[in-house]
């Protein structure tokens, strides 16, 4: 394999990480949102984000692709490919984290939100002080699980044409036929990234468990 | 929107469709299987006295948990061949599910075997039982009553993993779904009611396991 | 503690929250019909091409898009007078970019058939082609129905060779349908398929990977590629056939043809049964 092909790979590589970083971003500001309309109180509202939360933890992630990404074009907007993908991913992203945070939200002590209530702290500050806080922190080692999930969700992208790292290893290898190597590497790359992550994520899970010992 | 919405493909293509769903449980079904023996070899392995094995069994766990299905899917399908395995589609995609959702089975079962109290092992011990029979009886079979639930999961995220098989024109749901909208362009009307397809089949096994799990599976209340 | 400048109570601060959520849901909706002067407008053209298809489209180890397509969208572009973008596509997915609006037209080895005519609207044929079956030098296949001798053919999906060979192979033939070229000719490499349909060009590439094994086999079809438009966008057809028309005059699309295919550029039929090179 030579450099240009190394440098081909790179550059899916990096397309990856942009992917992946941008829907995750996106995906805690609605994820956030979808977790405080489901812990809202308000039945309808609830049971509205339950669907929304199950519809996307219940179907694979390659279809909710295809569906988004041919649905937006219905729209007729001329969106960039790699946009209708971020914004498939997005989406995905906010009905998992919503769902690991909703499970967070609700693990922080009622006492915690009785006293908040009492001393009539309004519900914006009650969530940004005393809940979120310490929801968020309960949350990080799943939420950091998620993060690897989507990192490896992002070669799903090959199937909508968009060059990341997979479908780049696909056009190398079909190029210098040379599947072991080049999936090799590919497979090495993605271990590099994700690892870390996992190796964090669960260097703090146990940390935390210690904390309630 | 000037795009007009025909779903006859979609009713003219449903008997396939129905068969491509039966083709997915069956590669979940025989996915899960070989999951949950690589499960239960790679714990008994993971405790094992011989360092290599304690670290072969964490290497694979850590390198499939941090690797995406399709790049490994493509491995097996694509690059084992040049290494003198070649396989079919349909069994490259059970043993590819096999093998991812073995090492999720690893540390699933794992967590279960850990949570059986060691005092369970001395008294079978103590009671003259062969080290094989307390490790089937006392912690194995307790520990994958307790862990049912996550091992369900684990099962609808197979059945969902499925569709990725398709890449490798393994015979499922997602093929079938690909097959039609490339003789129809309808792509739209496909795969929305393909996904709903998944939504149905993934709640009718989440009602099934956890049938099965409330009534033969988890421990009476106390 | 009450802070007295933030009054929404709980109830419309949920609200606000969840029409946040919903507005981007709710796209203005237009039309995307295009016209050239619409393209000009706007200040380039999307070009949907293959990326993994030598000679006709593919994107080189440096990221850049190559091949017969890429030189005769890159003169669309010019005789527009706009920068192109090219947008590469997998096989199965160029008619629905351009029936959603995500590419103006296509130059993506799209070969000209009755039933795509349905979907799209053709320009004249701008390039040849040939489809047919690939397998091992060793097995003797002279007919369709020889064809059963192999073990499994691949294909990729969608492509002019999915039709033929499912349409010519005996029934009970081991088909296998891959997302595009690439998959398909390394199913053929790595021996997971003993037989590949694919188009004239292939054995370039195969006899890199294993000289002297392959040979092409069996010839199913003649075909021709056009450009593609939107059905409906008369325009944008007349423009494409205007475009066409000049560069086979100029001899600038004979020169892009043997620059990348190495061959002269063949005549083209004036008419396709089936498919109509004029919007109407």
């Amino acid at each position: 394999m030579g450099e240009g092909e190394l440098l081909f790979l790179l550059k899916g590589f990096k397309w990856t990480v942009v992917l992946a970083a941008v829907s995750f971003l996106c995906g805690t500001v609605t994820g956030l949102a979808i977790a405080l309309l489901r812990t809202s109180g308000y039945r309808a509202v609830e049971r509205t984000t339950a669907a929304y939360i199950a519809l996307f933890q219940g179907t694979p992630l390659l279809m909710q692709l295809f569906v988004v990404y041919y649905a937006l074009a219905l729209y007729g907007l001329e969106i960039d490919a790699w946009i209708a993908v971020a914004i498939g991913f997005t989406l995905h992203a906010s009905a998992y984290l919503g769902e690991i945070w909703r499970g967070s939200i609700e693990a922080v002590p009622r006492g915690q939100v009785e006293a908040a209530k009492a001393l009539s702290l309004h519900y914006f500050w009650r969530m940004k002080d005393i809940v979120l806080p310490q929801a968020l922190r309960i949350s990080l080692p799943a939420t950091i699980g998620f993060l690897v999930q989507l990192i490896k969700g992002t070669s799903l992208a090959a199937f909508v044409g968009f060059t990341e790292l997979t479908r780049a290893g696909t056009m190398v290898s079909n190029q210098i036929f040379k599947p072991l190597l080049v999936f090799g590497i590919v497979g090495m790359m993605y271990f590099a990234l994700c690892w870390p992550l996992s190796f964090f994520g669960s260097r703090l899970e146990s940390k935390f468990a210690a904390a309630t010992r | 929107m000037n795009y007009k919405f025909d779903f006859t493909p979609v009713i003219d293509g449903l008997p396939a469709l129905l068969l491509g769903c039966l083709g997915t449980l069956w590669l979940a079904l025989s996915g899960m299987a070989l999951a949950i023996i690589i499960g239960i070899g790679g714990v008994i392995l993971r405790d094992s006295r011989v360092k290599l094995l304690r670290w072969l069994v964490i290497g694979f766990v850590e390198l499939i948990r941090n690797t995406p299905f399709l790049v490994q899917i493509y491995f097996i399908f694509f690059a084992l061949p040049l290494a003198g395995v070649r396989l079919d589609p349909t069994p490259t995609a059970i043993i590819a599910l096999g093998v991812n959702g073995g090492a999720y089975a690893i540390e699933i079962i794992r967590g279960g075997v850990q949570s059986i109290n060691k005092g369970q092992v001395e008294a079978g011990l103590a009671l003259g039982l062969h080290k094989l029979s307390v490790f089937r009886f006392i912690v194995l079979k307790p520990a994958l009553r307790a862990v049912f639930p996550s091992l369900a999961s684990q099962f609808v995220l197979l059945t969902l993993t499925t569709s990725i098989a398709s890449a490798v024109s393994a015979y499922e749901l997602t093929s079938v779904a690909k097959r039609i909208e490339s003789d129809s362009f309808r792509s739209f009307e496909v795969y929305g009611v393909v996904t709903l397809m998944y939504l149905v089949m993934a709640w009718i096994v989440m009602n099934v396991l956890n049938f099965i799990s409330s009534r033969y599976i988890s421990y009476p209340a106390k | 503690m009450k802070d007295k400048k933030l009054n929404l109570n709980r109830r419309q601060l949920l609200l606000t929250g969840a029409a946040g959520v919903v507005t981007p849901a709710v796209l203005i909706t237009s039309a995307f019909a295009i016209t050239p002067d619409e393209i000009k407008k706007r200040g380039k053209v999307i070009i949907g091409i293959q990326g993994d298809n030598p000679p006709w489209g593919y994107v080189d180890s440096s990221g850049k898009q190559q091949g017969l397509d890429a030189d005769v969208g890159g003169l669309y572009g010019e005789y527009l007078g706009v920068p192109v973008e090219f947008m590469p596509l997998e096989v199965a997915n160029r008619i629905p970019a351009l029936t959603s609006g995500r590419v103006d037209i296509l130059f993506a080895t799209m070969a000209m058939f009755p039933d795509r005519a349905k979907a799209v609207q053709f320009s004249k044929p701008y390039a040849a082609n040939v489809i047919l079956l690939i397998a091992p030098k060793s097995i003797e296949i002279k007919s369709n129905a020889d064809m059963a001798k192999l073990k499994s053919i691949g294909v990729a999906r969608a492509a002019a060779q999915d039709t033929q060979v499912t349409k010519n192979a005996p029934l009970g033939t081991n088909i296998l349908r891959f997302d595009g070229d690439a998959p398909s000719i390394q199913a053929l490499v790595s021996g997971q398929v003993e037989g590949l349909g694919g188009n004239m060009f292939y054995m370039d590439r195969l006899d890199e990977a294993k000289p002297g094994y392959w040979e092409n086999k069996i010839e199913f079809q003649r075909i021709y590629n056009g450009a593609c438009t939107r059905l409906g966008e008369k325009e944008m057809n007349a423009s494409a056939n205007a475009f066409l028309d000049q560069i086979k005059a100029n001899g600038e699309l004979a020169k892009a043809y043997e620059k990348w295919m190495k061959r002269p550029l063949p005549p083209m039929p004036d008419s396709i049964e089936g498919v109509p090179f004029v919007a109407s």
